[in-house]
């Protein structure tokens, strides 16, 4: 059996992003594997764990994405495939591009983040079921593999449903499906000798990036006068109610 | 400078445990005065307590300049994590390394390296600090071995760690000995109340008429205080990491600080008077970084340290107090309060002037080495 982790590195939540001519600039940034993404490796490796085979990391990204590619392999992915693209490229031709590794690996099923820290986008998932042609169950809390079929629930936003899919299938992941191990040092230094296959992506952009800002968080900055307690209480009930939408 | 990929990987792995177990239970640990053993058993589950040791002897096989690093990371966590941390791996596990048997290595190094031991190095005695070759506890040969009477002091982890690296006096001169945490004779006093590092637990160890077996001499008899020299230079080396991560932690809060508090309509940052409070920081702790990391090349690449380890512990501790006595000023009367955790590592950073040689002796090991 392959299990297959689709993954991309991404900013870390807590850099400092900056903005040189209309487009955000990394280099000062942290870049690390989608947390996401990191539910993803650690059910491949688990799924591994429990029914043997191999566990796979296809990565989609720039040369330095082979980090991230790497910390998979340190939590337990036996060998990555890195499909080199540099620049933006929207879901469904990252998807495109990611078809002809995949359909040569022929796994088991694919698994990714439900979500893409970078983009905030969710449509990965989605765009790689119909690239290859398969079923797809989004946001995957739980996932057992019962013969040519897998088991699953899925989150909805008020309760939850399990469904059976035909295997192979996508799923895409999120928190609560698993605990993403942390990398040990020992993986990490096996991790170096682990094979990552490099494909240079062919593909065509169907979406193009035309200018990126940051949100400017400001404050409204409204005081009350409290000389009068009662009416300044209320006038505050008043705002989070009516303004702030709070209460 | 410029990371491997690996030793990219082996930081943001240390980050990541430092952000999630380590920031979070250092101000309780330290409150409490309570020894961090949930913070060492993450650590030792990733690897982190026998970074350097070879894998066949448990460890990981990282450089010196990884485990350097890695150190200040855990420091600026939390030092008293990092102490720990520091001792156990830079000094029983190298000097067993590099003097002990194959069958002491087996016995001792495998379960420090994968940290579920710790270690302890007993040098110092209430005579005998700075001038460690009048230590006065005897080790007397009997048939089988040796038996151990004396004090030491100030022993990092003593009472918690499962093995004591203790020197004693024999005929031939110092030798060292491998000492089990549960051979009779061997007890511990109460934790110290100290000013700072209060999880790091340090206190007395005492030896009365403890046998320790012939097999469990480290090296050769008479060649201990060497081997304790040897390890006080990889010693120093983690001290002198532990004290840029001082430095570093109580940098960031203050950076942070400043970024965010406003007096006189403006950031503290826009005033220039904290504005170059916080470049000399930067500064201070980049050159101090420098030379560790200098120290540490060098003992990757098998050379002489002595003069280079010294030089950076001299220099990162006064780096240490001076840039945590400057962050508490930044926070201002926060900066005297404890949930601001600044004052945490101005405490913390006082010792690394004194510990693994005072800077006093520091200066003098320097100039021995200028005059070899």
């Amino acid at each position: 059996m392959k299990f297959v982790a689709v993954i991309r590195q991404v900013p870390d939540g807590e850099s400092r992003l900056k903005i040189q001519e209309g487009r955000v600039d990394l280099s000062g940034a942290t870049l690390i594997l989608d947390q996401m993404d990191e539910y993803a490796v650690e059910e491949a490796i688990r799924l591994k764990e429990k029914h043997g085979g191999e566990a796979i990391v296809v990565g989609f990204g720039p040369e330095r994405t082979e980090e991230a590619i790497r910390t998979a392999l340190a939590m337990g992915c036996d060998r990555g495939v890195h499909v080199v693209y540099e620049g933006f490229a929207d879901p469904v031709a990252v998807a495109e591009a990611l078809v002809g590794v995949l359909k040569e690996e022929a796994p088991t099923l694919v698994l990714t983040g439900g979500q893409q820290a970078d983009w905030d986008s969710q449509a990965l998932g989605g765009a790689l079921a119909e690239a290859l042609g398969v079923p797809v169950v989004a946001w995957t809390t739980a996932l057992e593999l019962e013969g040519e079929t897998a088991k699953a629930k899925h989150d909805l936003d008020e309760g939850a449903e399990w469904v059976r899919v035909k295997l192979p299938a996508v799923f895409t992941t999120q928190q609560g499906l698993n605990e993403p191990r942390y990398p040990t040092l020992p993986g990490i230094m096996k991790a170096k000798k682990k094979e990552i296959r490099k494909v240079q992506a062919s593909l065509t952009p169907k979406v193009t990036l035309l200018s990126e800002e940051i949100q400017e968080k400001s404050r409204l900055g409204k005081i009350l006068d409290g000389k009068d307690p009662v009416a300044a209480a209320e006038e505050l009930v008043r705002l989070l109610h009516e303004e702030a939408k709070v209460i | 400078m410029t990371l491997t990929q690996e030793q990219r990987l082996v930081l943001e792995a240390v980050r990541r445990v430092a952000r999630e177990v380590l920031y979070p239970l250092a101000p309780e640990y330290d409150r409490k005065a309570e020894y961090p053993w949930p913070q060492l058993r993450a650590l030792a589950e990733l690897g982190f307590l026998g970074m350097t040791t070879p894998e066949a002897w448990g460890g990981v096989g990282l450089d010196s300049v990884t485990w350097a690093l890695a150190l200040e990371e855990i420091a600026a966590a939390d030092p008293s994590v990092a102490v720990i941390v520091s001792v156990t791996s830079g000094l029983p596990q190298y000097m067993l390394l590099r003097f002990g048997t194959e069958a002491q290595k087996r016995r001792y190094l495998v379960p420090l390296a994968k940290g579920e031991w710790i270690g302890a190095f007993c040098l110092t005695e209430p005579q005998a600090g700075s001038d460690a070759k009048s230590l006065r506890t005897e080790a007397r040969r009997v048939p089988g071995g040796f038996v151990l009477n004396g004090v030491k002091s100030w022993i990092t982890s003593a009472g918690q760690a499962h093995l004591y690296v203790v020197m004693a006096r024999t005929e031939k001169g110092i030798s060292a000995f491998l000492v089990e945490k549960d051979t009779p004779g061997l007890s511990f006093g109460r934790p110290e109340e100290k000013m700072g590092l209060h999880a790091a637990h340090t206190a007395e160890v005492r030896l009365e008429g403890v046998f320790v077996p012939e097999e469990n001499l480290l090296g050769e008899e008479g060649r201990g205080l060497a081997y304790a020299l040897a390890g006080l230079d990889s010693g120093r080396v983690g001290v002198a990491a532990q004290a840029v991560g001082i430095a570093r932690g109580a940098y960031e809060i203050a950076r942070a600080y400043a970024d965010q508090r406003e007096q006189f309509g403006k950031k503290l940052r826009e005033h220039q008077a904290i504005a170059f409070k916080i470049a000399d920081m930067h500064v201070r702790i980049a050159a101090a970084r420098a030379l560790v990391l200098e120290a540490a090349r060098k003992k990757d690449q098998g050379e002489r340290f002595t003069l280079e380890a010294s030089a950076a512990k001299l220099f990162a501790s006064q780096v240490a107090v001076e840039v945590t006595r400057e962050a508490v000023q930044v926070l201002g009367g926060y900066g005297y309060h404890r949930d601001f955790r600044v004052e945490r590592y101005y405490r913390d950073a006082k010792v690394t002037e004194i510990y693994e040689g005072t800077s006093e002796i520091q200066r003098l090991v320097i100039a021995r080495e200028l005059y070899r």
